[in-house]
């Protein structure tokens, strides 16, 4: 088997292997629904995780935010009218972006700062969800895909 | 005088500063400067006999879905800058000009333990990679034709929906290149507009930029001799692009005699659909003839046998065409938008944009006075040769570049 296929295969089977193991350890073993804050464990255990995690998805929702805001701010020409003749309805939905991500970032510092486990554990799921979903993604596009080379010795 | 140059896209068919790479560096290396060049594909063509050039690998991977990654490349997709790669054009992100600056910094180190450089000379590129390439002590110069801010709000003038708006806003650097250009030594931008421009755009201050024209290839954009063709105009460039003012053109066209007839070097329907329905609105289609792309030669030949070039442009960061059009003694009617007046000088008739009126008169004026014509046709071949030949931008550059040096050294 080509090796390049053989990595697809372990991209698949490892990203799936964590994914399971990080749903085991942060949501089944500590019961996560149960834990309102996380006394047992040291404030510095805490922001340890929530740091890293909390930089982020305050990175993500304010890049949201900004386009957004973007959306409703800049200054150009009105859309030349040749081309559109639909309504655009595109700053109200920038600003139920701003709300949305100015509401979940709020929400978000309000959790971490009472500390509690779901603030980081929902942001971390979302973050390791799409990096591990790109990997597997890949991995299947790797063994799927047909080769245009001749065989690798 | 050794000098490494920066450029993300070589390749002088696929964008503006290919061309600028390929020509300056030829006649910068005739000059006396040893030139490197640290590229990323599409690569130039060759360009061994005056410079060293070092590839960069990068996948393309912009707009291109996952299941449509050529095989060789997926396999490279997991080292780490692919990877980074992937993952931001997920997300509509175009980060070739942030992982292109990484990537040459990491590079440069081990260019650095057997060359030296008086100076880097990045194109177009602006990436956060140029800043820590500053450590190591060798003043930047940046060349911008002009701000990507200008394409981002062009392209806001096309966006119909939300999420086209959305994906317009991550795909272009800007915070990233505003931050990096206000920390490098030098910006070359090619017109007296561009100052402005830049300014407005990322809040440049104009001391730290240094206007130098573009270069054209006078030799090969010269006069064919062919007869000219009667009541012809000419109209280059993208059809698209709201900048370039079509509508009034057309309006224009719509205002001359019927035998007045239109040629655009473009594409038409059915891929270019714009400036079509406007041409269909005003019933000019028996008018207006689309070339499709062309090449040189061909470009050469219209540019040749037009009566007048014409320029309905609301912005334009050099104007090119006119540039071309006049090194081939081709009048030029142009709009006084953007560095057009800049360009055109003395060698056309100059309008205010938006006004088809205007530019209806000024076609009128030089289509009925061929003395006219013939005249503006020989000061624009001048004004290219002095002004826009490759020679004399490698001259100018070669100006800044020691200004930067000597005064990099100063400050030491």
């Amino acid at each position: 088997m080509p090796r390049a296929r053989i990595l697809g295969i372990f991209a698949c089977v490892i990203s799936t292997v964590l994914l399971a193991v990080f749903g085991y350890y942060a949501y089944i073993l500590n019961d996560a629904y149960s834990i309102s804050n996380v006394q047992k464990i040291a404030a510095e255990t805490y922001y340890a995780v929530a740091v890293p995690v909390g930089m982020v998805t305050i990175g993500i929702l304010s890049t949201g935010f900004w386009v957004g805001m973007t959306i409703l701010t800049i200054k150009v020409a009105p859309p030349m009218p040749e081309i559109v003749e639909k309504k655009d309805n595109s700053k109200f939905k920038a600003f139920l972006l701003c709300l949305v991500t100015a509401a979940l970032a709020g929400l978000f510092i309000y959790g971490v700062i009472q500390q509690y486990y779901l603030a980081i554990a929902i942001p971390a799921t979302v973050i390791t969800l799409v990096l591990l979903g790109m990997v597997f993604w890949v991995g299947v596009a790797i063994i799927t895909a047909r080769s245009t080379l001749y065989k690798e010795k | 005088m050794r000098v490494l140059f920066l450029c993300y896209r070589g390749n002088p068919y696929c964008g503006g500063q290919g061309i600028y790479l390929y020509h300056l560096t030829r006649e910068l290396a005739k000059q006396g400067v040893e030139i490197d060049v640290l590229v990323g594909p599409p690569y130039p063509d060759p360009m061994e006999e005056w410079a060293n050039v070092y590839k960069l690998e990068n996948l393309h991977l912009w707009s291109m879905r996952t299941s449509h990654i050529p095989y060789e490349n997926l396999k490279k997709l997991f080292s780490p800058w692919h990877f980074l790669e992937y993952v931001a054009t997920r997300f509509h992100i175009f980060p070739e000009m942030e992982t292109f600056s990484m990537k040459s910094f990491f590079y440069l180190k081990k260019l650095l333990k057997k060359k030296q450089y008086d100076l880097i000379h990045d194109v177009q590129c602006l990436g956060w990679g140029l800043l820590p390439m500053k450590e190591y002590g060798i003043p930047i110069v940046t060349t911008v034709h002009h701000p990507l801010t200008r394409d981002r709000n062009a392209d806001f003038l096309i966006d119909t929906t939300m999420w086209e708006k959305a994906c317009t806003i991550l795909f272009y650097p800007l915070t990233m290149q505003r931050k990096v250009i206000n920390r490098l030594h030098r910006v070359i931008t090619s017109s007296r507009e561009g100052l402005h421009e830049l300014k407005q755009a990322f809040g440049l201050s104009p001391e730290k930029v240094s206007v130098v024209y573009n270069g054209m290839d006078v030799e090969l954009f010269r006069n064919t001799g062919e007869p000219r063709k009667q009541k012809s105009l000419l109209f280059v460039g993208n059809t698209e692009d709201h900048k370039k003012g079509m509508r009034y053109l057309f309006e224009a066209l719509a205002m001359l005699p019927e035998d007045v007839t239109l040629t655009i070097v473009d594409e038409g329907p059915p891929k270019r659909l714009t400036a079509w329905k406007m041409i269909e609105r005003l019933k000019l289609q028996h008018r207006v003839h689309f070339t499709g792309k062309v090449d040189l030669d061909e470009l050469v030949y219209h540019y040749s046998t037009c009566t007048i070039l014409v320029m309905s442009s609301l912005y334009e960061g050099f104007g090119l065409p006119a540039a071309e059009a006049m090194s081939c003694e081709t009048p030029v009617v142009a709009t006084t938008a953007g560095a057009l007046p800049e360009v055109v000088g003395d060698a056309g008739i100059l309008v205010q944009p938006e006004n088809p009126g205007a530019l209806k008169d000024a076609i009128n004026t030089l289509l009925n006075n061929a003395p006219l014509r013939e005249e503006l046709g020989k000061k624009g071949r001048r004004r290219a040769v002095d002004m826009f030949a490759w020679p004399v931008a490698a001259q100018n550059t070669l100006a800044v570049y020691k200004d930067v040096v000597a005064s990099y050294r100063s400050s030491l």
